[in-house]
C-alpha cells in the first residue's frame, strides 16, 4: 500500500480528516508525523532560515521526521481559500522550501489550491492528485465528495460540541484516543483564545497552553467552536474585504467574541508572523475600544514555559479581580 | 485637498513634476521632508511591533507629512500576498488615534495599474482634460527614467573612479537639476550632460572591479535610507553594482508592457523554475530567478536585501542556498535595528571573500 506522509503541523488541524478520507479513498496509507516534540522541534529549527517563523521550522521538523516512513511526502501549496484572499507566501514556498532544506525528501505531493482559480481550476489539480494513485476518475470523484462530506462534519462538529481540533480528529478519525483530561474545575472565567490553529494546538509550542488556562480556571473559546459564517459578518464588520485567508479566523473571531462579551482576550501569535502583526493590530485596537482585557502572547523557539506561566497568571488574576468588582 | 506623499526613492521627484504641470501650488501638495532618524522613530514609535521597514518609514513619512497640514495621504494598496495590502487600512487607523484626520487615496498596485493611477491624478486635479493629464504624467515619469539613466552609469563609474565619491557627488546634482527641469528638453539635455560629466571623471585605467547583483525586496532596494546607502557603501569599496529593479522599470512594464502580455520577468521566472515553482508574492519569486540567472551570467556576488520578516525573501532566503548555481550571497535584513558600521564590516568581508573567490578561480 502506498504511504502518504502528512506532517502534524500548519494545516493538519483545519484539514486532516479532509485529507485523510481523500487518500484512504483512493487506497493510500496516511501516515501522520508524531506530535510536536524535542526532536522534531531541534531538526526542524536547525534547517531553517533563522528569521522564519517557529510553526514553519517545526513543520520542517515534522517532514525530517517522516522521511524514512512514506512513499510520498503530501504539501500542498495553498494559495487562495477564498475569493482575493490569499495565504502568507511561506505556504506557497512550502513546497519547494521543504525539497531545498531535506534533500532526502521522498518525492512531495503539492497540489496548489487556488479558488481564485475557479472550481474548475481546482478540481483539475484534485484530478491531478489523484491520479498519481489511480487512474479512474469515478473513483477520484467519489473520494473527493467524501472528503468533502468528512470536512463538513468535522466543521460542524467543532461548532456543535465546542471542542477543538484535536478532540475533533480523535473522535473522526479514532487515532491515539488519550480519554481527554476532564478537569473537574468548574470554569469560572471565559477566555477567547485568538491565534493560528497550528500555534494555538501545537502544545509544544505553546507550552500547554489551553490545558493551563484550562487548570487555571478558564473557558476556552476559540475560532472553531464558533459558526463560520458569523466569523465572516463579523470580519467584515471591523476590517472589510479579506485580505488573508485566516482573517476570519483572527479578525473575525476576535471581533466576534469580543462582542459576545468574554472576559479577557489572549491572542497567540509567533515571532515573525507578517499576517498577525497586522491583523492582531486590529483585534487590539477594538478590545481597547470595548474595554476587554487583552493579552498579546508572541512566542518563539526562546520563550521560557515559568516566564508564559507568570504571564497567564498575571492576566488571569486581573481578569478575575476586575470581574469581581464589575459585578 | 492638501496630498502628502510617502517617500520611495525618487519618486517624489516625478509627483512634483506632475503637480507642477497641472497646476497645483506648493500648498496642494505636500512632500515630507528626506527621511532622517527622526521618521523612523516615529514610524517605529506607533508602528505594530513586528510590521516591517516599509511599514514603519511610510508610517513616519506620512506622520511627519500630516505634520506639515496634509489631509489626504497616498499609499500603495494590492490584493497580493505580501502584508502591503494591509498598510493603508492599518495607518489609517494609526493616524486616526494620533488626531490626524486624513483620508487614504490608495494606488492599487496589482491590477489596473495605470487606470488606477491616472484616475487618482484625475480626481486630485479638479477633472483636468485628459490630455493634460496625460501630458503632465509622461513628463513627470520622464524625470524618473532620467535619474534611472543615470544611476546605472553612476553605480558603474563609481567603481573605478580615482577619487571615490565624485560620481555620487555628481549623482546628487544631477537629481537636483532634474527636480528643478520645467520642460522635457530640458530634462533630456540636463541628462546627457550629466552622463557627460560622468564619462570625465577620471578612472583607473583597465580595472575589473568586483560585480555584484542586488536583488531582494523592491522598497529596501530602491530606498537608500532602508538600506543605508548600501549602493554608496559598495562603491567606496571599489564594487560595480547591478540592480534590476528600478522604478523606472516598474513602470515601464507594469504599467504599460504587461498589459500587452510582454512579462520582464520571464527569463528569471524560468531560471528560478526548478527551486520555487510559482509566485509567493512580493518579490521572492525573482530573488531566486535572479541568483540563478547572475550566477550563470558570472557575477561575483549576489546581495539580497530584505526587510526583516518579509514573507516572500524568508521562502527565498531559504531557497537560494541549495540552487545549483553557486553563487556567494550575502543577505542584509533591514529593520530599525541596523546600523551603519556593522552593515558596512558585513559588506567588507564579503567583498573580501569575493576577491579571495576570483583569486583562486584565476589559477
Amino acid at each position: 500500500m502506498i504511504k502518504v506522509g502528512i506532517s502534524r503541523a500548519l494545516f493538519y488541524y483545519q484539514y486532516y480528516p479532509m485529507w485523510q478520507t481523500f487518500f484512504e479513498e483512493l487506497g493510500a496509507e496516511t501516515v501522520v508525523s508524531s506530535p510536536t516534540n524535542k526532536d522534531i522541534f531541534t531538526s526542524g529549527n536547525s534547517r531553517a532560515v533563522a528569521e522564519t517563523c517557529l510553526p514553519v521550522k517545526v513543520f520542517f521538523g515534522h517532514v525530517i521526521s517522516l522521511v524514512d516512513k512514506c512513499d510520498y511526502m503530501f504539501i500542498p501549496a495553498i494559495r487562495s481559500m477564498g475569493r482575493k484572499a490569499y495565504n502568507c507566501s511561506k505556504f506557497l514556498g512550502l513546497p519547494d522550501m521543504a525539497r531545498a532544506l531535506i534533500p532526502r525528501c521522498p518525492p512531495i505531493l503539492d497540489p496548489e489550491i487556488d479558488l481564485n482559480k475557479g472550481q474548475r481550476n481546482l478540481h483539475k489539480t484534485i484530478y491531478g492528485l489523484g491520479s498519481h494513485f489511480t487512474c479512474h476518475k469515478g473513483k477520484i470523484k467519489k473520494a473527493i465528495e467524501k472528503a468533502w462530506k468528512t470536512n463538513s462534519a468535522y466543521r460542524k462538529e467543532m461548532a456543535d460540541l465546542g471542542i477543538t481540533p484535536v478532540q475533533a480528529i480523535d473522535r473522526i478519525c479514532g487515532e491515539n484516543c488519550e480519554p481527554g483530561s476532564a478537569l473537574n474545575l468548574s470554569p469560572v472565567l471565559k477566555i477567547a483564545l485568538i491565534g493560528h490553529p497550528y500555534v494555538i494546538y501545537d502544545d509544544y509550542i505553546n507550552h500547554r497552553l489551553i490545558f493551563r488556562l484550562q487548570a487555571m480556571g478558564a473557558e476556552i473559546f476559540t475560532s472553531e467552536m464558533a459558526d463560520q459564517e458569523a466569523l465572516d459578518v463579523a470580519m467584515a464588520k471591523l476590517a472589510g474585504n479579506p485580505h488573508w485567508t485566516f482573517e476570519a479566523d483572527i479578525i473575525g473571531a476576535g471581533e466576534f467574541y469580543l462582542e459576545a462579551k468574554v472576559d479577557g482576550m489572549i491572542t497567540v501569535a509567533v515571532f515573525g508572523c507578517g499576517p498577525d502583526s497586522m491583523m492582531i493590530d486590529v483585534v487590539r485596537h477594538r478590545a481597547r475600544e470595548l474595554k476587554v482585557p487583552f493579552l498579546y502572547l508572541s512566542l518563539d523557539e526562546h520563550t521560557s514555559e515559568g516566564g508564559l506561566v507568570t504571564r497567564l497568571e498575571a492576566f488571569l488574576d486581573m481578569v478575575k479581580r476586575r470581574k469581581r468588582v464589575c459585578v | 485637498m492638501r496630498v502628502g506623499i510617502p517617500h520611495f526613492g525618487n519618486v517624489y521627484i516625478s509627483v512634483k513634476a506632475m503637480a507642477q504641470r497641472l497646476g497645483a501650488t506648493e500648498r496642494d501638495l505636500i512632500i515630507p521632508p528626506p527621511m532622517t532618524r527622526r521618521t523612523l522613530d516615529l514610524g517605529v514609535k506607533y508602528s505594530p511591533t513586528e510590521a516591517c521597514l516599509p511599514y514603519k518609514l511610510t508610517l513616519g513619512n506620512l506622520i511627519e507629512a500630516c505634520e506639515l497640514g496634509a489631509d489626504t495621504l497616498a499609499q500603495g494598496r494590492g490584493t497580493g500576498i505580501c502584508r502591503l495590502g494591509y498598510y493603508a487600512k492599518n495607518q489609517e487607523q494609526i493616524l486616526h488615534d494620533l488626531g490626524y484626520d486624513a483620508h487614504f487615496i490608495t494606488i492599487d498596485v496589482s491590477h489596473h495599474k495605470l487606470a488606477s493611477i491616472l484616475q487618482l491624478i484625475k480626481g486630485m486635479c479638479n477633472n483636468a482634460p485628459w490630455p493634460k493629464i496625460i501630458s503632465a504624467f509622461r513628463f513627470g515619469i520622464g524625470k524618473l527614467f532620467a535619474l534611472d539613466k543615470i544611476e546605472k552609469v553612476v553605480q558603474k563609474v563609481q567603481a573605478v573612479e580615482l577619487e571615490r565619491g565624485t560620481a555620487n557627488q555628481i549623482y546628487r546634482e544631477a537629481i537636483r537639476a532634474i527636480d528643478k527641469a520645467a520642460e522635457r528638453k530640458e530634462v533630456k539635455r540636463i541628462t546627457s550632460e550629466y552622463i557627460d560629466k560622468l564619462s570625465w571623471i577620471p578612472k583607473e585605467e583597465d580595472a575589473k572591479p568586483i560585480k555584484v547583483s542586488i536583488v531582494g525586496e523592491i522598497y529596501v532596494v530602491i530606498e537608500p535610507f532602508a538600506n543605508m546607502d548600501l549602493e554608496v557603501e559598495l562603491g567606496k569599496l571599489g564594487v560595480e553594482v547591478e540592480r534590476t529593479m528600478t522604478i523606472s522599470r516598474w513602470i515601464k512594464y507594469s504599467l504599460f508592457l504587461n498589459p500587452l502580455g510582454i512579462d520582464e520577468w520571464r527569463d528569471v521566472h524560468k531560471a528560478a523554475m526548478p527551486y520555487l515553482k510559482r509566485d509567493v508574492g512580493g518579490d521572492g519569486w525573482e530573488s531566486v530567478g535572479e541568483k540563478v540567472l547572475h550566477a550563470r551570467e558570472g557575477y561575483d556576488g549576489i546581495i539580497h536585501v530584505a526587510p526583516f520578516t518579509c514573507m516572500p525573501e524568508i521562502v527565498a532566503q531559504n531557497i537560494m542556498p541549495s540552487t545549483k548555481e553557486d553563487i556567494p550571497v550575502l543577505t542584509v535584513l533591514c529593520d530599525e535595528q541596523m546600523a551603519k558600521p556593522g552593515m558596512i564590516t558585513r559588506l567588507e568581508a564579503f567583498v573580501d571573500l569575493l576577491k579571495f573567490r576570483r583569486k583562486r578561480r584565476k589559477r
